[in-house]
Parts: C-alpha cells; sequence; structure tokens
C-alpha cells in the first residue's frame, strides 16, 4: 500500500491548468465567507448590528459553567437547579452533563458550587468574569489579526516577490476562513483553545505553500516534475498530520473510543479546528496557491516551462 | 564507507545526545536537603493534578496628575469649615496662607491632614492660616478626600500617585477639573510592581498559616495574581483569597457619616476569649494605631458621648463589627492611647461563633490593595488523573498513527525509526526544558506539545524527501546543498510559526501563555537542536542502504 498515489498527482498536474485550479477553492472560499456572514448578521447580531462571525464560548462571554457526570437529562438538571439561574444544560459526551449559570449572588454560588461537588463526580468549575472576557474578547480578535499580519509579514521577506507571497497569504487566509466557518456549521465556539489554534493555523498552514513555493521558484527543472515532488512531500506532511490530530480529537471527544474516557476541551477544540484548517490547506496549497503560481510562472518566467531536467531524475519509490 | 564516521559520532547527534541526557537528568534526579533523590520532577498544573485556581485583579491606578494647590485648599477649606469666604493669600513653594471668618484652632487645622497650621488673628476679625504644605501633598490629600481611598505617591516621579481603588481617568478628569488640575497621560490601570509584590507576599503568608504551602502565586503584568491551589475544591479557594480583604476601623461622626480611624495593618489580633460570659476578640494596636483611633475617639467626641459614635470595623467594605467604645475604654482613652483592646461580640453560642468570625476578620486585613475575582476553575483530583492519562493515550496513539503513515511513505526502517526517535526525542527536550524553568505542564502546554510535534514530524518529512529525491542518497557534496535547501525551507516555515504564535505572549493573563511559550520553544528545540542531527543520522544511515542499492542496480 502506498501513502500517496502518484498517478492520480501525476494526472492531476499534467491535466488542471489554472483555472481549473483556482474555481474549485474560489467557490469555497465564498462560500466560507457567506456562512460567516449569515453567523455574523442572523445569528450573532443584526444587519444593523452584526455580532462575531463565530459563537463566542463562556471564555469570551463571561459566566459559570459546571461539567459534572451525570446520568441525569439536561432537563431533569435544569429542574435539579431551578433554584439557580441556569442558562442551559446540556450533554457533554457520554454521561458528562454541562450547566451554564447566570450572574448570582456570592452566597447563591458558594451554595451551588458546595451542593455540585457534593452530590456528583469529576466536577470541573470554570468562572470568568463578564469585563474580563470582554476584554478577552478584543485581545484574541487583536492577536489573531497581529499574527496573521506578522505571518504576511514574514512571507514577503522570505519570498522578496509580489505575486508568489500574494498567493501564500491567500491561501493562508482562506484555509482560516474555511476553518471558522466550519465552526459555525458545527457548532464550535470561540474558546481559548480555538483561539490558540487559529494562530496555530496560521504559522502552520503556510508550512506546505512555503515547500511548494520554493520548490517552484528557487530550484532548476521541469515545472510540472517540481510539482509532482512538492506534491508527494506536502501531501505526506498534512497527511500524517492529520492523522495524528484525529487520533487527538477522537480521545480528547470523550466516550467514542472507550467509554471511560472523557472530553477535554482545550484538545477537543485544538484538534478539531486544526483538522478544518488542514483539510481547507489541502485545496488551497495544491489548487489556489499551485494556481496563482502557475499563473504567475507561465506569464513571466515562461523560459522555465523549457528547461530540461539536467540529469536522468530518480524514481521515486 | 570506511572513512565515514559513525553518526553517533557526529557533533550534531552528540549534542542530542548531550541534551537528551542533561533533560533526563533534570526530569529524574533532584537535590535538596544534602540528599539526591530520584524520582519524576515534572511539575504538574492544577487541570491535571486536581485542584483549583483563580485570577484576581488588583484594583487601582497609577496617574500622573498636576493641579493648582491654592485651589485645592481653598475648596477643601470651605466644606471643612463650613466657610464659603475663604480666601488665598500667598502660595510659596512649601506653604500657603489663607484666611477664614470663622475662628478655629490649629489642633482642628491640623487634624484634617493637609499640613501643619500656623495661626494668626486676621486684621478683620477672621483667622489666618499659614499651611507648610506643597503641590504634590495637597493633591494627594484632596484625592485621597474626594475618592475616599488611599493614594500614594510613586517616589522618583513627579506628582505620580498610585491610586487604590478602581477608578477611571474621565472620573479622575472630573474630579481634578475644579481644581485647575488634569490627568497628564498615560493613565495606567494597575498598581506598582511594588503594591504588588506586598499584596502578593501578604496573599502567600496568608495562604502559608491556614496550612497550604508553597502556592505558587504568578503575577502577571502589574495589575493580575494567578493563584493555584492543589488539592483545595474552589469554594475553599475563593474564601481564602477574598477573605484577605481590606479591613479598617471606622468611627461614626453623625448618623451614617463616618471616618477613618485606621488600617488592619496597625492592628494584630489575639484568640477570642470569654469574659463573664461574653464572647471578644482581643487585637493589639500598634503605637500610630492606637495613636489614631485615641484622636479620632477625640476629634469625633466618643470620649464623652460613647454610644453615638461607634467604632465600625469593615472588611472590603463589607461591616463586619459595629458597636460603641466602653464607657471605661472612652474614659481612659482621653488620657493615653490604649493598644489592647477586646471586640466583645455577645454571650452564648452566637457570641462565640461571632467571635470566630471576627477573629478571621481581624487576621485577614492588611491587604493594601482590594482584589477582585476575575476568574477561577476547579477539576477534581480523580477527573484531573483522568486527563492524564488520557492525554498519555492519545500522545501514544497519534505517534503509533504517524508512524503507520510514515512507514506507509518511506517503507524504510532505517528513515522511519530515525524519524520516530527524532520526534521523541523532542518531546524529551521540551519537558527537560519545562522541568528546569519550573513551567507547570498543563493542559494547554501538553496540547502545544503535541503541536510542536506535529510541525516536527513535517519538517522531517521535507529534510528526508529533500535530500533523498525519493530514497537515494547523494554524493556528499550534493547532500550538503540539498539539505542547505531543506533547511531554507524548514526556518521559513518556522520563523511563521513563531510570529504567528507571538501574541499569545502577551495577550490576556496568560491563559495560553504556556501554550505559547511551549510552542515557540519546541520549534526553536527543532529548527536548532534536533532536525539537523535528525539530517546527519539518516545521511549515515542510508549511505550503506544506497550503496547496496546500486550494487543491486548495477
Amino acid at each position: 500500500m502506498n501513502l500517496i498515489n502518484e498517478k492520480v498527482i501525476d494526472s492531476y498536474v499534467k491535466n488542471f491548468n489554472f483555472k481549473q485550479m483556482l474555481i474549485y477553492p474560489v467557490i469555497l472560499l465564498i462560500v466560507s465567507l457567506l456562512i460567516l456572514a449569515y453567523t455574523s448578521f442572523f445569528v450573532q447580531g443584526t444587519i444593523t448590528d452584526p455580532g462575531s462571525p463565530v459563537e463566542l464560548g463562556m471564555e469570551f462571554q463571561g459566566g459559570m459553567a459546571m461539567i459534572f457526570d451525570s446520568t441525569k437529562t439536561p432537563d431533569q438538571l435544569k429542574q435539579d437547579f431551578s433554584a439557580y439561574p441556569v442558562i442551559q444544560a446540556r450533554g457533554y459526551g457520554g454521561d458528562r452533563k454541562l450547566v451554564q449559570f447566570g450572574p448570582m449572588t456570592d452566597s447563591a454560588l458558594t451554595e451551588v458550587t458546595d451542593k455540585i461537588n457534593s452530590e456528583y463526580t469529576n466536577v470541573e468549575i470554570r468562572q470568568m468574569g463578564e469585563v474580563v472576557s470582554k476584554s478577552l474578547q478584543g485581545q484574541a480578535l487583536k492577536a489573531i489579526l497581529f499574527s496573521f499580519l506578522g505571518m504576511a509579514i514574514v512571507v514577503f521577506l522570505i519570498f522578496k516577490t509580489f505575486v508568489p507571497s500574494v498567493a501564500v497569504v491567500v491561501s493562508a487566509f482562506a484555509d482560516i476562513a474555511f476553518a471558522l466557518a466550519m465552526m459555525d456549521v458545527f457548532g464550535i465556539a470561540l474558546s481559548m483553545g480555538t483561539v490558540a489554534a487559529l494562530l496555530m493555523l496560521i504559522g502552520y498552514s503556510v508550512d506546505t505553500d512555503i515547500l511548494l513555493t520554493t520548490r517552484l521558484l528557487k530550484r532548476k527543472g521541469e515545472l510540472n516534475d517540481k510539482i509532482k515532488d512538492a506534491m508527494k512531500t506536502g501531501m505526506t506532511m498534512t497527511i500524517t498530520t492529520l492523522a495524528a490530530l484525529t487520533a487527538l480529537f477522537l480521545v480528547s471527544s470523550g466516550s467514542y473510543l472507550f467509554s471511560s474516557f472523557t472530553r477535554i476541551d482545550i484538545i477537543r477544540d485544538v484538534s478539531i479546528v486544526l483538522i478544518f484548517g488542514l483539510i481547507a490547506d489541502i485545496i488551497n496549497t495544491w489548487m489556489t496557491n499551485l494556481g496563482i503560481l502557475k499563473w504567475y510562472m507561465e506569464k513571466y518566467k515562461p523560459s522555465e516551462k523549457r528547461i530540461e531536467t539536467p540529469k536522468k531524475r530518480r524514481q521515486a519509490t | 564507507m570506511n572513512d565515514e564516521i559513525s553518526f553517533y559520532k557526529k557533533p550534531r547527534v552528540l549534542l542530542v545526545l548531550l541534551v537528551l541526557l542533561g533533560s533526563i537528568l533534570v526530569m529524574t534526579v533532584s537535590y535538596k536537603n544534602g540528599e539526591i533523590n530520584v524520582g519524576s520532577n515534572l511539575n504538574y498544573g492544577i487541570d491535571i493534578q486536581g485542584g483549583s485556581w483563580l485570577q484576581l485583579q488588583l484594583q487601582g491606578a497609577i496617574a500622573q496628575v498636576t493641579a493648582d494647590e491654592a485651589k485645592i485648599i481653598q475648596s477643601e477649606f470651605i466644606k471643612l469649615l463650613n466657610d464659603p469666604t475663604i480666601k488665598i493669600e500667598e502660595t510659596t513653594y512649601n506653604s500657603i496662607t489663607f484666611t477664614t471668618s470663622k475662628q478655629t484652632t490649629q489642633k482642628t487645622i491640623d487634624n484634617f491632614g493637609f499640613g501643619k497650621a500656623t495661626i494668626t488673628q486676621a486684621p478683620d476679625g477672621g483667622t489666618r492660616i499659614s499651611l507648610a504644605t506643597n503641590r504634590e501633598f495637597a493633591i494627594q490629600r484632596y484625592l485621597e478626600n474626594n475618592l475616599k481611598a488611599e493614594i500614594v505617591r510613586i517616589p522618583g516621579n513627579q506628582l505620580t500617585f498610585e491610586i487604590r481603588k478602581t477608578v477611571t481617568e474621565d472620573e479622575l478628569n472630573i474630579l481634578l477639573k475644579p481644581v485647575d488640575g488634569r490627568v497628564i497621560p498615560p493613565f495606567t490601570v494597575g498598581v506598582s510592581a511594588q503594591t504588588r509584590d506586598e499584596t502578593k507576599k501578604i496573599l502567600e503568608t496568608k495562604l502559608n498559616s491556614l496550612g497550604l504551602k508553597e502556592i505558587p502565586i504568578r503575577t502577571i503584568g502589574n495589575n493580575y495574581l494567578l493563584i493555584d491551589l492543589a488539592g483545595v475544591d474552589i469554594n475553599t479557594a475563593r474564601d481564602i483569597a477574598s477573605k484577605p480583604g481590606k479591613f479598617e476601623i471606622r468611627i461614626q461622626v453623625t448618623g451614617n457619616e463616618t471616618e477613618h480611624v485606621l488600617y488592619g495593618t496597625d492592628i494584630t489580633p489575639g484568640l477570642p476569649e470569654k469574659d463573664k460570659d461574653v464572647w471578644g476578640v482581643s487585637f493589639v494596636l500598634s503605637e500610630a494605631g492606637a495613636a489614631a483611633l485615641r484622636d479620632a475617639a477625640i476629634q469625633y467626641g466618643a470620649v464623652t458621648a460613647p454610644s453615638s459614635h461607634n467604632l465600625i470595623m469593615t472588611l472590603d467594605e463589607n461591616v463586619v463589627f459595629d458597636a460603641p467604645l466602653s464607657p471605661d475604654l472612652a474614659r481612659n482613652i482621653q488620657s493615653v492611647p490604649v493598644k489592647n483592646l477586646v471586640a466583645t461580640t455577645g454571650a452564648g453560642d452566637e457570641g462565640q461563633q461571632k467571635a470566630n468570625q471576627l477573629q478571621i476578620h481581624l487576621r485577614a486585613g492588611a491587604l493594601p490593595v482590594k482584589v477582585d475575582v476575575l476568574g477561577a476553575g476547579q477539576v477534581s483530583a480523580e477527573l484531573g488523573s483522568k486527563f492524564k492519562s488520557q492525554v498519555l493515550i492519545a500522545g501514544i496513539i497519534a505517534l503509533i498513527l504517524v508512524a503507520i503513515v510514515v512507514s506507509l511513505r518511506y517503507k524504510q526502517p532505517n528513515i522511519v525509526i530515525p524519524m520516530l526517535a527524532t520526534s521523541f526525542s523532542e518531546v524529551i527536550m521540551i519537558l527537560g526544558f519545562t522541568t528546569l524553568v519550573g513551567f507547570q505542564l498543563d493542559l494547554p502546554t501538553i496540547t502545544g506539545i503535541i503541536a510542536v510535534i506535529g510541525t516536527g514530524i513535517d519538517h522531517l518529512i521535507i529534510i528526508t524527501d529533500e535530500v533523498l529525491a525519493g530514497g537515494a542518497m547523494p554524493p556528499d557534496k550534493v547532500y550538503k546543498s540539498r539539505l542547505t535547501k531543506a533547511f531554507t525551507i524548514i526556518f521559513s516555515a518556522a520563523a511563521t510559526v513563531l510570529v504567528a504564535m507571538s501574541p499569545l505572549l502577551i495577550m490576556g493573563f496568560g491563559a495560553l501563555r504556556g501554550f505559547a511559550v511551549i510552542t515557540i520553544v519546541g520549534v526553536l528545540i527543532g529548527v536548532f537542536i534536533a532536525r539537523p542531527a535528525y539530517a546527519e543520522v539518516i545521511q549515515s544511515m542510508l549511505v550503506e542502504d544506497t550503496s547496496k542499492k546500486f550494487a543491486e542496480d548495477d
């Protein structure tokens, strides 16, 4: 069994021109942006007062959540805690339940905490002040923005040419847009974990783009050969990472693999966002970025194409 | 072949082995009290070992302000003396002279705290008062009186004050406007590093005295404290952290109006005690505290009419004790400052309970600034250990899957094994680093390690594909140039990750700082230590293999 099917790569590189390469990612990007706009205008806010393009988690909204083991249904739990301002109660994978509370007095807070700690097992409690979480919101947005700008600057410094740099930055942007849109579709809220993952994605998703661009611009050889080699390496990279992330996601999601497992939010958040991002990255590196680069090289460096391979290239295993 | 150095003798590989050995030593061996101990030195976070954490904000602001001291004296004494005719006569750099139509004494003026007064009769029948004061002092008093907060001058900085209360720049500007004053930007929310450290130290002592040893309190910026309390549930954590509040004794002037007498810093609490069936808590005042209590008792008339001038004790502005001076004490205090006092709480069980409560409150005094609980969390110990084992399982499964994927791609054990070994060595080196700097391994940090390993494998794939061009090892010269190319890509990729993660280093109060630090450190260890060694290892490993291959081909 081979990890990389060279025939598929061969026929893809041979048969797709840059227009065909670009059409799918453009559609994907537009759909992603539409989902984000829809969420911002119709779910999180209104046309006149747009909200966040992704649902904000508790860390960015403030409040208190308690997660614990219980065989009761969410409705039963709501009944149980009816003396306190319950905002929501829901299942949290297997027997785990999450109950979220609104603001309450200090004594009520102590009471409900004592109740949960004495009546339930495997208790996890998170509390976040409203003011802080609001300021965190702004900081998260800034962090993502600065992170993206910093990445773009580094990319420009690396390649020092406009079009190839823009191609990398656009691909990264499309990756992030897709990951955010998928968060909306699958109901994953913006949390510390997902913000970390988005930043990670900004730095990480350009790896394959840098590989592709360096191989294509800075190396001699026949263009399609260089593309095929780059694709083999790049696909191996992404598949390896996806395999590891899938393992992380399954194990941290709770009782999918073993019933004794419990959900670990931060790992689950990071892995799922990176999985979305890397799936988009496959498309954006090998269609968006490659499409733009192909167009650029055919237009500005036509000589490249005709250079014959200097030596007999070794066959890859 | 024979002139090749074995891979384990190459400098970069030796470096990795050295760092690995160091990391393992750091992780397993500790030296304490002249004894060498072997055991895990890994430092787990609260979310793994179980316990609670609190994020505290210190309430305060630091501002440089300016104002007209003459206007301050005028406006304040109009209120204090209830005399709208106050007129400023002369202002020098260390004194302000003004006249009032009222008759007053030097003592009264001194007690207002604006400076030492010299009093003479004014020609037109009123009083002429010369105050030894300056602009800085006048502003400080003005802010103290109007914000009802402690104001501390920051030494070395002209007219810069630490306001130990939540206040905004706008509020301060509005307050200063009537006295021709304003805030000179920048206005900083937070307290001075000194105040922060003082608060931290007091909290540490309080927590230690409650039997919680070695509680790590981390400071973030000048106004955040993070407290991790292992093995303690969140309610207990909230209690102990919020109990060391700001303790104050105030005296009733008239009705609801009270005046400050002294802070918790001047109090040494004793124990609850019973005297003729009546419970109470004894406490000792410092010299300054006793003097302040005496002065206040005399000034506001508590000596003569104790029952209409109660002593009120507040903790974080909540009244915890409210009672008059005993008639005996009221008489005594007039002649001599009293240092040993008892706050009585009543008879019976109720009195005893109240006494116990008050004693806790008294002991809890002395925080220089008020703290707010911003965020809190709890993970029970059983859940923490569940997380720990599950993370370990996740890591192992991820590693196995990665091994399968790279095996499918490369099929040669002498590529796959060095690759996985390199990744594994990166994990050990990162763990060694975290132990060395006393970094906590919490869930975000572990997630960061896993993320770094992910990018690490990618870089190893880049090196492999680049130098081998599909399985054959080129001659040394070609190998070197290909390696350079591989590292150009790797360094570029690493640079983008470093830059992308860096905003997290300064963001927020560090919820994700561990993640960011570990990612950055991990990437640096990877690109500078582990991955160059991998390149050397596979060169040695594959020379043998390819020479065989070439022979077969021939």
